[in-house]
């Protein structure tokens, strides 16, 4: 059976070419996203597949992005490893932007107006002052009313991207033990994009792209000898 | 190369945004009562470039699908309703709020609105009105013979009359409270409205839990804080400017493969 991937130089070029280019599409989403709170960065990197073929592959950088107070009541950031739970029309999903609102039913949702989830579902938020604690209990006027459900996934187990700054989460995700947890009240996460990293990947990314371009284009030009060059009558 | 250069203008747009935000931020630094904004922004859907698939030999590797992101969106503008400065006028119909309370304001018509900028006035009629004229809901009405106003830290407002030694008092100033004052929405001037997400109006007494306590001859100054709003123009400018490089980048790629024919 002949190899299906024939590989030349040309092609392995060609390859390269495009790598790079997903590698700058990925950089340019992290760099639209530098002020997205809750944001997790991808860190493009290359795969090699059968016979010397690269590809880009991407894996969800979850170091945890700056917290900044914003003394806003429902303002809630996740410190350490953890997850909030939303109840989307396509499933829960999971998310870091915890700058909460509550709903016409005076439910606590994100900005989609998706529920945020307690541990018995969605949370309804009576009039008073509201606390959150570290354990992620919910309490108004010092009455507890709802514990959030702050999940994590096994470490290793991917996270795949969704819109809206929200993540689907696998079959590894668990919740996290009331004692691991350090939910804050009043501050927000930023997004963890390393604006310096990703300048220097960019630079990189055009250097390697312009010597895969000088490959190709040296490659072309041999072929090109062999063609014309070679058949010619002496 | 397109989805780079969509996804970098994606950037920039958000980051102009950004700065409109704070840009209005600055122009309220000296406005009494004003809450400062926000802008906040969340990831575009992702797009899976190529599918799980297998290369090479039935025994090779599978490549796992690739999702790349697509950009960014505004998805709100959040208000920040801290407390702002503490301004001394010695003015004596300035009242400061000093908590979460509002209050509670009334055009005359029966149009109600709430504001936390506490710097009134007597209008023609004798109510205690704001600079725009809304009168204090209920109304405090100020006889024509008082002198010398004194609101008391729970909302207690009385005046000595003519020639009396001790105070009468003229009427009382109640504060409402919002469940999530950062989901009114600001109708200029100062003035707030509640909707679904605020919350109904709580209507209570100062010095009750969640409302505040009254500071007479204060006013609270804006919540904008002149560093910090430099610190976010600063990051804001900066991440134009990566976003711009994003661009220039994915347009050197391209022309790059467009010179792979001569």
């Amino acid at each position: 059976m002949p190899d299906p991937v024939r590989m030349n130089g040309l092609s392995s070029a060609a390859s390269a070419l495009q790598m790079m280019e997903h590698r700058q599409q990925v950089l340019a989403n992290n760099l639209a996203n530098a002020s997205t709170r809750g944001f997790k960065a991808e860190t493009p990197f290359a795969r090699l597949m059968g016979n010397a073929m690269a590809v880009t592959d991407t894996a969800l950088d979850t170091t945890p992005g700056t917290l900044t107070e914003t003394h806003n009541v429902l303002d809630i950031a996740v410190k350490g490893d953890g997850y909030f739970v939303t109840q989307t029309p396509n499933g829960e999903r999971f998310t870091r932007d915890g700058s909460f609102t509550l709903d016409a039913d005076r439910r606590l949702v994100d900005s989609r107006g998706n529920a945020v989830m307690g541990e018995d579902g969605p949370i309804q938020i009576k009039n008073g002052k509201i606390e959150i604690e570290e354990d992620g209990s919910v309490k108004v006027d010092g009455h507890q009313l709802a514990r959030l459900r702050i999940e994590r996934v096994a470490k290793g187990a991917d996270l795949q991207h969704e819109g809206g700054t929200q993540f689907v989460p696998d079959a590894t995700r668990q919740l996290v033990p009331p004692n691991e947890r350090h939910v804050m009240q009043g501050f927000v996460e930023e997004s963890n994009v390393n604006t310096m990293e990703a300048m220097t990947s960019m630079i990189d990314v055009l250097r390697r792209y312009g010597a895969a371009q000088k490959t190709l284009s040296t490659i072309d030009s041999v072929r090109g000898i062999a063609t014309t060059e070679l058949g010619k009558p002496i | 190369m397109d989805p780079a250069l969509r996804a970098a203008a994606t950037g920039m747009m958000a980051q102009q945004t950004r700065t409109e935000v704070i840009s209005n931020n600055l122009a309220n630094v000296n406005t009494p009562g004003f809450k400062r904004s926000r802008a906040h922004f969340e990831d575009l859907l992702y797009q899976s470039i190529r599918g799980q698939q297998v290369l090479g030999d039935p025994n090779a590797d599978t490549a796992p699908a690739i999702q790349v992101g697509r950009g960014t969106r505004l998805a709100g503008v959040m208000r920040m309703h801290d407390q702002g400065t503490v301004e001394q006028t010695g003015r004596n119909m300035d009242v400061m709020i000093e908590g979460n309370g509002f209050f509670q304001l009334e055009d005359g018509r029966g149009k109600t609105s709430y504001t936390r900028d506490g710097s009134f006035q007597i209008s023609d009629k004798g109510l205690l009105v704001t600079s725009d004229g809304w009168a204090l809901q209920p109304p405090v009405r100020v006889p024509t013979d008082a002198s010398e106003i004194n609101i008391s830290t729970n909302g207690i407002v009385s005046v000595r009359r003519g020639k009396d030694l001790q105070p009468t008092e003229i009427g009382k100033i109640d504060l409402v409270a919002f469940a999530n004052p950062s989901g009114l929405e600001s109708l200029g001037r100062n003035m707030y409205a509640p909707t679904a997400s605020s919350g109904e109006p709580v209507i209570g007494a100062p010095g009750d839990a969640g409302m505040g306590t009254l500071q007479q001859g204060s006013l609270e100054g804006s919540n904008v804080e002149i560093v910090q709003e430099m610190v976010e123009m600063i990051t804001a400018m900066r991440a134009y400017e990566i976003n711009s490089k994003a661009i220039k980048n994915a347009d050197e790629m391209g022309q790059m493969a467009n010179n792979l024919t001569r």
